[in-house]
């Protein structure tokens, strides 16, 4: 068997509109992934921390009011910069279409919109995490 | 999937709803007829003011237009502002950002991300200046969405201004929303404790009503905000009864503060959602008057009618709004606002069709505003006061929320009242379960939502326009902040931080509106009051 897939969810910076944040968390609590719920009002440092004292496999990231454009890319620059590049990163909630580009280019693995239904987030995670740990056991 | 087996459409069986219940839960009956209400009912402006607050309702005057809005730098909101005003928006409702609700300036590490983003940046005196410039004060009243810890502080800015302007105080018309509770995110635990110690907020929101009451007669001191609860996924008796709950733990601080119930309740108001279930929402806030009217006469003696009026304003509900077929939100929009209005409503903002992809363009801004206007003007629901009262099916539906919400208001009394189960984790509990639920009823499409979980369809829709902030609008926020802490006369500064501190540190009892307006005199920002109050209580702020 083996072991749970960990994901830390969290929302960074002061937008605390974590409806989605919660229900996600539980989406993937009862799909049989390993949560931390990190809460809201994270840094990046924070997060950072987080993923390196409880190894996760990949950070779940919510944002509302435009906050993805100044967090993620300084947070996927420090996940590069420690070593940490193949945490994968989701980022959900409201994201505008160009945006959503921005984001994947700048390496997010995937973008859940408003409206994207459960099973479609639960089994995109599934199977960017299966491959990553195929990828993990080659290496 | 789900929605395709609910709506495979047989021409020969027709089409059926998946249920008949309300979006509380209440179920619908087939019809409803004089067996289920048979009463008499007061005029409108009587108490206990289920028809409404006024007796000739719109006809008197109409709803207040009243659209949220702020973005960017005060300038940027200033012009926004009088665009709205320009199009025929009657009032401003004039939001800050996070950073400001907390008490953050835009160069502490953890604002500089949200500068500006969700309501306008405010941190200095002269900020609040720019965003009013050209404004007058004492003719159109102005909405305050400022909590605390920043209530007092960005209060207290406005009324230097107006002093500085020559406009008495006397003549200020206005609200200052002032709940430590709600302004954030609902009444979620971790959203409203993080930034400063709720105790310390709850008082000092007090002590700014206390200030206001004799020295600025027309302005509302307290506005309590049940939208953001419900845009939790509670429902509408949920919604009512944590708002009411509040509410009566606010009016009972007050009262144990000494201060006369008859002075100051008619200077409370609240702030509610207006859902997609439109019998029930009218239902809703029918019953929300009769409660609130109920409680000021009988529980705490209010004399003056005017204590008992439950006077609401309303934001169409942005949970209800899909990013799938964007103009659709549209339709939803009007028909909330139609409820609102309904329901018989002082003020009211349409939500803009393009919010769930970001905040709105000034063309969905008046496009909303435009929505309420060809109701008000085009339609003739105003044309009478309280123009479902009488139907069996609003009258029934009324009762049975007023019941239901009482009954929830009661178990909240039980436990201590909305504070104490805030504080307790209750409230926080109940907000997920209902979110949990919610989720649910979406999924399994119990919750029909056309365009997303029903008629879906594969093409993602009309394109809109997306609101864009400019590029280097947070940069020169944190600029203009840190030289202004740079350049200013620092002695007075110091001065009235170090008083202020001293006020929390060694007599908590005491007012604290009076220092911190002194502090704000001497030009400190807002994060500089707020800190001092933090440190003074040995509060750490999250890194």
């Amino acid at each position: 068997m083996p072991r749970k897939r960990r994901i830390i969810m969290a929302k960074m910076g002061l937008d605390s509109h974590d409806n989605a944040l919660r229900i996600v968390s539980k989406w993937l609590a009862d799909s049989g992934y390993e949560v931390i719920y990190a809460g809201v009002y994270n840094s990046v440092e924070r997060v950072l921390r987080i993923t390196i004292e409880e190894s996760a496999d990949a950070l779940g990231l919510s944002f509302l009011g435009g906050g993805h454009l100044h967090y993620i890319p300084k947070l996927i620059g420090l996940l590069r910069e420690k070593g940490l590049g193949k945490v994968k990163v989701f980022v959900g909630g409201v994201i505008p279409p160009d945006d959503v580009k921005t984001m994947k280019e700048l390496g997010v693995d995937a973008v859940f919109t408003p409206g994207t239904k459960r099973d479609e987030i639960i089994s995109t995670i599934d199977h960017i995490l299966q491959n990553s740990t195929v990828r993990l056991k080659i290496e | 999937m789900a929605d395709s087996q609910k709506t495979e459409f047989d021409h020969a069986k027709g089409e059926k709803l998946p249920h008949f219940r309300s979006l509380s839960g209440i179920e619908y009956q087939r019809i409803y007829s004089r067996e289920d209400w048979d009463n008499v009912l007061p005029d409108a402006g009587e108490y206990p003011f289920v028809r409404g607050i006024h007796s000739d309702m719109y006809r008197g005057r109409l709803w207040t237009r009243r659209q949220q809005s702020g973005f960017g730098s005060p300038e940027e909101s200033n012009e926004l502002l009088k665009f709205l005003l320009k199009v025929g928006q009657t009032g401003i409702n004039i939001d800050s950002d996070i950073g400001t609700k907390l008490g953050l300036d835009p160069d502490d590490p953890l604002a500089q991300g949200d500068v500006g983003l969700q309501g306008t940046s405010m941190c200095t005196y002269e900020d609040m200046v720019v965003l009013f410039k050209d404004i007058p004060l004492d003719r159109i009243s102005s909405t305050l969405i400022f909590p605390p810890p920043s209530s007092p502080v960005l209060m207290g800015q406005y009324l230097l201004m107006a002093k500085e302007q020559g406009i008495p105080w006397g003549n200020l018309i206005g609200t200052i929303m002032n709940c430590s509770f709600t302004q954030l995110v609902g009444p979620t635990f971790q959203a409203n404790t993080a930034f400063f110690p709720i105790d310390l907020a709850i008082k000092i929101g007090l002590d700014l009503i206390e200030y206001l009451l004799p020295r600025v007669p027309k302005w509302n001191i307290l506005n309590v905000n049940s939208r953001n609860i419900r845009e939790c996924g509670v429902s509408a008796v949920q919604e009512a009864a944590f708002v009411l709950a509040l509410g009566t733990d606010y009016v009972d601080r007050l009262c144990k503060r000494g201060v006369n119930v008859d002075s100051f309740a008619r200077r409370i108001g609240f702030f509610s959602a207006a859902h997609l279930d439109l019998f029930e929402e009218v239902a809703k806030f029918r019953a929300m008057r009769r409660i609130w009217a109920r409680t000021l006469k009988e529980r705490f003696g209010a004399k003056d009618e005017k204590s008992m009026w439950f006077r609401v304003a309303v934001q169409t509900s942005a949970l209800t709004l899909t990013a799938q077929e964007p103009l659709n939100n549209i339709v939803r929009a009007t028909v909330q606002t139609l409820a609102a209005i309904l329901g018989g409503v002082q003020s009211v903002h349409t939500t803009s069709y393009d919010e769930a992809y970001c905040l709105p363009t000034e063309a969905t801004q008046k496009l909303a505003i435009r929505t309420q206007q060809i109701l008000a003007y085009e339609t003739g629901v105003t044309k009478s006061a309280d123009p479902l009262g009488g139907s069996y099916l609003v009258e029934k539906l009324t009762d049975e929320l007023d019941e239901r919400i009482w009954e929830l208001m009661k178990l909240i009394e039980k436990r201590g009242g909305f504070i104490e189960c805030f504080k307790e984790g209750w409230v926080e509990q109940e907000l997920n379960q209902a979110r949990y639920k919610l989720a649910k009823q979406i999924e399994i499409s119990e919750l029909p939502i056309v365009g997303m979980n029903l008629f879906r369809s594969d093409e993602t829709g009309a394109e809109i326009d997306i609101f864009k902030q400019k590029p280097d609008m947070q940069a020169k926020r944190i600029e203009y902040v840190m030289k202004y802490k740079k350049n200013r006369n620092q002695e007075p500064v110091r001065h009235a931080l170090k008083n202020l501190y001293g006020r929390v540190r060694k007599e908590p009892h005491r007012d604290l509106v009076i220092p911190i307006l002194e502090a704000v005199e001497a030009r400190a920002t807002l994060q500089e009051i707020c800190d001092v109050m933090r440190e003074a209580s040995e509060f750490s702020i999250p890194q």
